[in-house]
């Protein structure tokens, strides 16, 4: 149709594999000229973003949406409840089945009564539960949007989260490759998408952008945060940056055989950030000059909350330095920590314990510095626990209502937006699709959801998501 | 095509709000993102079309003017669901300002152009057409080269456009490339200065092994390659052993095999040659899309791969709805799904090996040729459509050349895999050696029962004298404060020197290990300080002795804290199979993070194990390996090691003799005699013996007509049953504790059993089939399958390879040009359909198809064809091009020049190796451990979502899920990964010792072998600057490996 067409995918495929603080800068530039939707035309309320997942599947009703009325009918099959209609949605129409007679996933009928009480915090008197104490101190500075659905029952729903699309469909690229796609880097010595934590059905988050917007892992190891981020074998730093130093001149001497070759310059670009990450990223994870007031705000003084708060202070550091996306993943295993098929009261205390001290600290912190108006904190999960009790102390996987919340970057706080029914079943008010917390997040960044596609990769209208307006400052 | 025009659409130049709209920027691209599909080229439902502004004007529903007056305004922005357009399910809504546009122009009068043409109807689609043969023209300009009709086609549009083409690349670069490209290795300078011609070299490459190598990867990221993956030991995905087929594919590739015959015996090598191995590995293909937990997700992927791969047509995309731009609909995706409906996946044993678990051959076969294939309506597998009947069959567009199934009566081993005689041959074969031990425990237990109580080797006298003798200046000490590769040999990933322990940082299940160098004394005394700091399960670590070379035969001696039942154990490897006898454990708390000291004392056969200085264990050791050495374990643990001391055992010291069992409890087990014990074991292996005699004679009887079926089932009924009441002895004298009244019950039936034998019996499984469900265990399935198979499979392989199918051909040869140029001829390699627009090199395209058809679809032939074309041969740089060609086509979508390519990740690790000498070029085989430091080429390495290699995932290594094209990125880890892996720094270590004395001739040479070009003054001289800052030779390797031109294929 258009002659010019595969030149343009061709330009595109190249920019795009490109990753590099000025490859994405220069990416974007392109995306502007040919789309002036690229951005809103609203300035950004946010630079970055600190992406806080929980693996397993939180249960919303004993986390950040309390149902009393489960401690009321406790032991009760659902249809034998004046809420008998919660089993009669179009909503189970929407459920893809991964796993088939998979013994969980299940909608488990019999009510579970709330495992742990609630207290009210902050101006509007917000329910949250006992297990999250911390966080609730800091509820004037959150939305919670307590209306969330997805459609995976299965674990794959992680993915879901990311991508906006269910575990059977194609990957594409996760939240955190778009908004470094869209926005570029601030710090060209550093990795604009990082992860921090376990991942286990999808590793990759580029997909069809290409691997350049894939998160670089990064562990909480000051000696070697990064793959090949140290010689494996003898060699000294003097050498090492002899040798990059000789590799850049060389290549810049064979520009002469081979001028104009974009491919060359983007090679001799990546090198020194890679030198330099050799340094940055090191000294971003090195607490040694945090005092021991702000370490002990996350937590590192109990054995229990120290990982975590180590992530999120690095986290905190990272944002501080321009890292674009920040993820981090808590809880361990293929399904993730979370999980609670069983032993829901046990397993999930401890699990707040080791998050709740570090994410009230992370608020506390960005915002005492200032950087909670330009950082947006996520707080996120796969799907929520069934109302119904699965075996004699868990709860199954529930993807028809959850919980997560948002603070930061022109959200607005002491919000609770969305509702599910009374015993936490359906998202009733306000239902959003995982997709809206994206589209969210994007337009705070300054971008357009619409604008962010690239040609031979259709979008679907489900990936764009919609803007929640009410937890908007 | 409608893709394409959305994108336009959007990216579009907006009016002012005062100008009407211009409708071929504006209006036609909405109508066709959401219209077109069903109201254009493809379908007419209702027999309305709205591709053109006359065809909507004629059917009245534009009228000009008046916006509220046109239907087409009311069906897109009405709110009854009845009436709106698209329909439900069907496609996104209009939105409010694109509604505003389409009303805009209306109102402005609805003009087009003139001459607004229909869209095209499907079987006008180019790549839909019958591949002819294209005219090759004729080029009179003797300014242009021209090799062969490759060339002649881009000259012509060369000189259409004004282009002058870049001369040939100097030879030695050349030699690079055509190495590189056909067998995935650099040229060594031998090679490089040979004088032999270029069609030469040619041939020689064509015809070398690593050619197979080379193109078999290409093909395996096309077809998807992924080792088997899963939790923990339950297969998920794709099938154990899945490198036979990788083996097929780089044979059948060497072989020069016919691309079309590839393409079937992948499908239905089973119906193709039924029996025939050989032929049934390349069913691996259906095997690799095996998936555990859903069928329809199976299939699913069996069905979009196909299509993709062989095709290049997305049928995946109709799978809930007909499809948006092909005439496929979504009848024809199930109709597709049906050709794989009967078939599943299962291992058939191979010569030499019945344990699946370590060999077997992944295949397809028809397992339920009845089965029906549902239609589920909106693709979704809970609302299937009970009152439609799915046949096989292609789109009708393509029906025409399609080929009837037809059942295919298979041959007994297909269906019995059992009587296969290899098979029933190797079980004897076990039998007998399993006999031959029985007697040999036999005879040891009645000679150590005749010995005094003390056995020989622990006597007194035996015991002075052994640790002077062979231990005599031994000790093995280290506080591993460093790496000391004079005492050890570290195996595997995860371990690291640092904090002056030696760590395990890496948790897993592979052979990990640390191994002395040096043997140690017979009898021994040993102290192992270190702490287990985590892991997934077992969390095992500790020490292993007596271990042999091959690592087949040792004793270990370990703590695992293994949550639900942590334990110090000893455990026994012989012939590469370990036991863990229950005598020989302590059950207690072993705690993570926590300091532990393993001692462990030898003599002769009696070992004691203690923990932090307190006793634990007295065992006695059933066999000894002479001269084995000692080795430190983590297995699915993390670990730091502390500090290890081993000295031979000083004679006087007193080691407690054996306990029994022991729980935590200190309960001692009673144990059976070992001559009772050794009896009952030897009656039971002559009694498997005899029931696998007359099992495989009623096999034979039954499947193969020799001899009476039904007396042979009866003797071999009798001979089972006998065996297990044998079996069931043994069972009660081996078993202590609570088991025993279990195992006594096992034996009473088995003797009423025997009482009344019957004539069933358990046929010889040859085969392990795939588990449908993960609910199901392999003895539920029938050791036998269906006598027959459908045939649709090979129906379908035959219509995708017809001489008449458009699409095949063509596809095959876009992936071999994309390989050898750099960029495809059809840009969406996997997508033909009509969302591809025809290429600009559409007749070279045709050229080459039928080139492959007509060769006999021989892939050497293409690429013999591409390689010694001029294009191909070309420079790839743009020095002294000519500037008007340069500034014309700058992306050269004309091939004036070469395309520079990445090398893919395999070829960056192969390359280094090669260059330092050390790489194994072994071929075929099991996948190696990617965490290994094994010198095989990478293509052997595990390939699986879980298993990856890091260096080759830094440099874009094969999507598991799908890659139809490799990715070149640039991204800042792989300089990293050049500059700090132990790859680089080995090889450029090795490289350096190799090297010439004098730093000129060295930097001359390593120039000359990593980029295949001299180096110029100037860089010459940076480099012995360089080197007289650096005096290390390996850093001035290291920088060449990061340099560009290593990088680039030029």
């Amino acid at each position: 149709m258009n002659p010019d067409f595969q030149h343009v995918i061709r330009r595109r495929r190249f920019l795009s594999q490109a990753g590099l603080g000025f490859g994405s800068l220069a990416l974007n530039g392109i995306l502007q000229a040919d789309t002036p939707n690229a951005k809103t035309g609203g300035s950004a309320k946010a630079k970055n973003v600190i992406w806080l997942f929980m693996r397993g599947g939180v249960s919303h009703m004993e986390s950040f949406d309390p149902k009393p009325a489960l401690t009321k009918f406790a032991g009760k099959s659902i249809p034998d409840t004046p809420f008998a209609h919660v089993l009669e949605s179009e909503r189970f129409k929407d459920q893809r089945v991964v796993v088939v007679n998979d013994a969980n996933g299940k909608q488990r009928n019999k009510i579970y009564p709330l495992q742990v009480g609630f207290k009210r915090y902050g101006e509007n008197g917000t329910a949250i539960s006992d297990w999250f104490p911390h966080i609730g101190s800091r509820v004037d500075d959150i939305a919670i949007i307590r209306s969330m659905w997805t459609t995976d029952n299965n674990h794959g729903a992680q993915v879901q989260f990311h991508s906006g699309r269910h575990m059977l469909d194609p990957r594409v690229p996760t939240i955190g490759a778009w908004v470094t796609y869209g926005l570029g880097t601030l710090n060209e010595n550093l990795p604009q998408f990082i992860n921090i934590g376990p991942r286990f059905f999808d590793k990759r988050d580029g997909h069809y952008l290409g691997p350049a917007f894939d998160a670089v892992s990064l562990k909480i190891d000051p000696k070697n945060p990064l793959n090949f981020a140290k010689p494996q074998g003898k060699v000294t730093p003097e050498e090492q940056e002899e040798t990059f130093a000789l590799t850049n001149r060389l290549n810049r001497l064979a520009a002469e055989q081979y001028p104009e070759d974009p491919v060359l310059d983007a090679r001799i670009k990546s090198y020194e950030l890679a030198f330099n990450m050799q340094t940055s990223v090191p000294e971003a994870m090195d607490f040694s000059k945090e005092t021991e007031a702000t370490k002990n705000l996350y937590g590192f003084d109990q054995k229990e909350t120290k990982p975590f708060a180590q992530q999120l202070l690095a986290a905190r550091r990272f944002a501080e330095r321009g890292v674009r996306f920040i993820q981090i993943m808590h809880g361990d295993g293929a399904a993730g920590a979370w999980d609670q098929h069983s032993k829901l009261k046990a397993n999930h205390s401890k699990l707040a314990r080791q998050v709740d001290r570090p994410v009230a600290g992370l608020l506390t912190d960005l915002k005492q510095r200032g950087m909670l108006d330009e950082t947006i904190v996520v707080f996120a999960t796969e799907f929520g626990r069934t109302p119904g009790s699965q075996g004699a102390d868990g709860r199954d996987h529930h993807p028809f209502g959850f919980s997560v919340w948002m603070a930061g970057g022109g959200i607005k706080g002491g919000v609770v937006h969305g509702a599910t029914d009374e015993i936490g079943f359906h998202a009733t008010e306000h239902p959003h699709y995982v997709t809206d917390i994206h589209h969210t997040l994007l337009h705070q960044l300054g971008l357009d959801p619409h604008a962010l596609q690239v040609p031979g990769h259709k979008r679907l209208e489900r990936d764009f998501g919609h803007l929640i307006p009410q937890i908007l400052a | 095509m409608v893709a394409i025009a959305v994108l336009l659409g959007s990216f579009g130049f907006l009016p002012s709000s005062m100008a009407a709209p211009d409708y071929l920027k504006e209006v036609k691209p909405l109508l066709a993102s959401r219209c077109f599909d069903c109201h254009g080229g493809l379908k007419q439902k209702g027999k309305l079309r709205v591709d053109t502004v006359a065809a909507m004007l004629e059917r009245g529903v534009v009228n000009p003017g008046k916006p509220d007056d046109s239907e087409l305004i009311y069906r897109i922005s009405t709110g009854e669901l009845e009436d709106r357009m698209p329909p439900e399910h069907e496609g996104a809504l209009f939105r409010e300002h694109e509604i505003k546009v389409i009303r805009d122009w209306i109102t402005a009068g609805a003009k087009g152009p003139e001459d607004e043409k229909p869209e095209a109807s499907p079987e006008d689609h180019w790549a839909f057409q019958r591949i002819e043969r294209p005219e090759v023209p004729t080029i009179e300009d003797s300014e242009f080269k021209i090799r062969n009709p490759i060339d002649a086609f881009l000259a012509q549009k060369q000189i259409k456009h004004g282009l002058k083409p870049q001369s040939e690349a100097q030879r030695s670069l050349l030699l690079r490339r055509l190495y590189l490209d056909l067998v995935g290795l650099p040229p060594t300078p031998g090679q490089l200065e040979s004088e032999k011609t270029f069609e030469v070299i040619v041939e020689e490459l064509l015809a070398s092994p690593h050619h197979g190598e080379r193109w078999g990867r290409h093909w395996m990221d096309i077809w998807r390659y992924s080792d088997w993956y899963g939790l923990g030991e339950q297969l998920r995905y794709s099938q154990k052993h899945l490198w036979h087929w990788r083996d097929w594919i780089i044979d059948s590739v060497n072989a020069d095999k016919g691309y079309d015959r590839m393409l079937q015996e992948m499908l239905a090598g089973d119906e193709l040659d039924p029996g025939n191995h050989e032929v049934v590995a390349g069913t691996g293909f259906l095997a690799r899309n095996y998936y555990l937990f859903n069928r329809t997700t199976w299939l699913d992927s069996t069905i979009e791969h196909s299509g993709k791969a062989f095709l290049g047509l997305t049928l995946n995309c109709a799978k809930c709805h007909d499809h948006k731009y092909d005439p496929i609909s979504q009848v024809d995706y199930y109709r597709f799904r049906a050709f794989f409906e009967p078939h599943q996946i299962r291992l058939d044993a191979v010569p030499g090996e019945s344990d699946f678990k370590k060999n077997g051959l992944p295949r397809a076969f028809d397992d339920q040729p009845g089965a029906p294939t549902p239609f589920h309506i909106r693709g979704n597998p809970s609302t299937p459509d009970e009152s439609r009947e799915i046949v096989p069959g292609v789109p009708e567009l393509f029906a025409s050349f399609a080929s009837e199934p037809e059942p295919i009566e298979l041959p007994v081993e297909e269906w019995a895999p059992g009587v296969r005689d290899y098979f029933q041959a190797g079980e004897i074969e076990k039998a007998e050696d399993e006999l031959a031990r029985a007697k040999e425990g036999l005879a040891k237990a009645q000679e150590q029962e005749g010995k005094p109580k003390t056995p020989k080797p622990e006597s007194p006298a035996k015991l002075k004298a052994k640790p002077t003798e062979a231990g005599k200046g031994f000790s093995l000490i280290d506080d591993f404060e460093r790496e000391r590769s004079d005492l050890w040999k570290v195996v595997g990933t995860g371990w690291r020197y640092q904090g002056g322990d030696l760590v395990q940082l890496e948790p897993n299940r592979e052979e990990q290990h640390v191994r002395s160098v040096k043997p140690h004394p017979g009898d021994f005394e040993l102290e192992f300080r270190f702490r287990t700091t985590g892991g997934p399960t077992y969390k095992s670590v500790g020490i292993r002795f007596d271990l042999t070379d091959d690592g087949k035969n040792s004793h270990t001696v370990y703590a695992s804290a293994h949550a639900p039942g942590p334990k110090v154990q000893i455990a026994h490897k012989v012939g590469g199979r370990t036991n863990y006898p229950a005598h020989a454990k302590v059950e207690m708390p072993i705690n993570e993070n926590t300091d532990y000291t393993l001692g462990v004392q030898v003599r002769g056969h009696l070992v004691n194990v203690s923990l932090n200085g307190e006793f634990l264990i007295a065992y006695h050791l059933p066999n000894r390996f002479p001269s084995g050495k000692i080795e430190l374990m983590a297995f699915d643990a993390t670990a730091e090691f502390d500090s290890i001391r081993v000295i031979p055992l000083d004679g006087g010291v007193k080691l407690k003799p054996p306990t029994g069992g022991m729980t935590k409890g200190g309960v001692k087990a009673p144990a059976a005699t070992s001559i009772d014990l050794a009896k009952a074991n030897l009656e039971k292996a002559q009694a498997y013996l005899q029931s696998l005699r007359a099992r495989i004679a009623a096999d034979n009887a039954a499947y193969r007509s020799q001899g009476d079926p039904e007396e042979a089932a009866k003797a071999a009924a009798l001979a089972e049953k006998k065996y297990a009441v044998a079996a069931a002895k043994h069972e009660v004298l081996e078993t202590s504790g609570g088991k025993v009244a279990e195992a006594k019950k096992k034996l009473a039936s088995a003797k009423k059993a025997l009482e009344n034998p019957g004539s069933k019996y358990a046929s010889l499984r040859g085969s392990f089939k795939a588990l449908e469900t993960p609910k199901h265990k392999e003895p539920q399935y029938a050791a036998t399958y269906s006598r027959t198979s459908t045939g649709r499979r090979l129906a379908l392989a035959e219509w995708i390879t017809s001489r008449e199918n458009p699409l095949t051909a063509r596809v095959a040869a876009n992936h071999i040009w994309t390989r050898h140029f750099g960029e495809p001829l059809v840009e969406t390699v996997f997508d033909f359909g009509r969302s591809a627009p025809k290429p600009e090199h559409a007749e070279l395209l045709d050229f080459l198809a039928i080139e492959l058809i007509e060769s006999g679809w021989s892939m050497k032939h293409l690429h013999r064809l591409m390689v010694t074309s001029e294009a191909w041969r070309r420079s790839s740089s743009n020095l002294d091009a000519d500037p008007d060609t340069y500034a014309y086509d700058k992306t050269n979508r004309f091939y004036w020049r070469m395309n520079p390519r990445r090398m893919e990740s395999q070829v960056v690790r192969d390359s280094l190796i090669s260059h330092a000498g050390v790489i194994d070029l072994t071929m075929g085989g099991p996948s190696v451990d990617p965490g290994s430091n094994s010198l095989r080429r990478a293509i052997y390495f595990k390939h699986s979502r879980d298993q990856q290699s890091q260096l080759l995932a830094t440099f874009d290594d094969a999507e598991i899920l799908a890659c139809y094209r490799r990715t070149e990125s640039i991204v800042p880890q792989q300089a990293l990964a050049l500059t700090n892996s132990k790859v680089s720094i080995d090889m450029s270590q090795a490289m350096a010792d190799k090297g010439a004395k004098d730093p000129e001739t060295f930097i001359k040479s390593t120039f000359l072998r990593l980029l295949c070009r001299e180096p110029t003054e100037a860089e010459l001289e940076e480099c012995a600057t360089f080197l007289t800052n650096v005096p290390n030779r390996a850093r001035l390797v290291q920088a060449l490996f990061n340099h560009n031109d290593f990088l680039m294929i030029r």
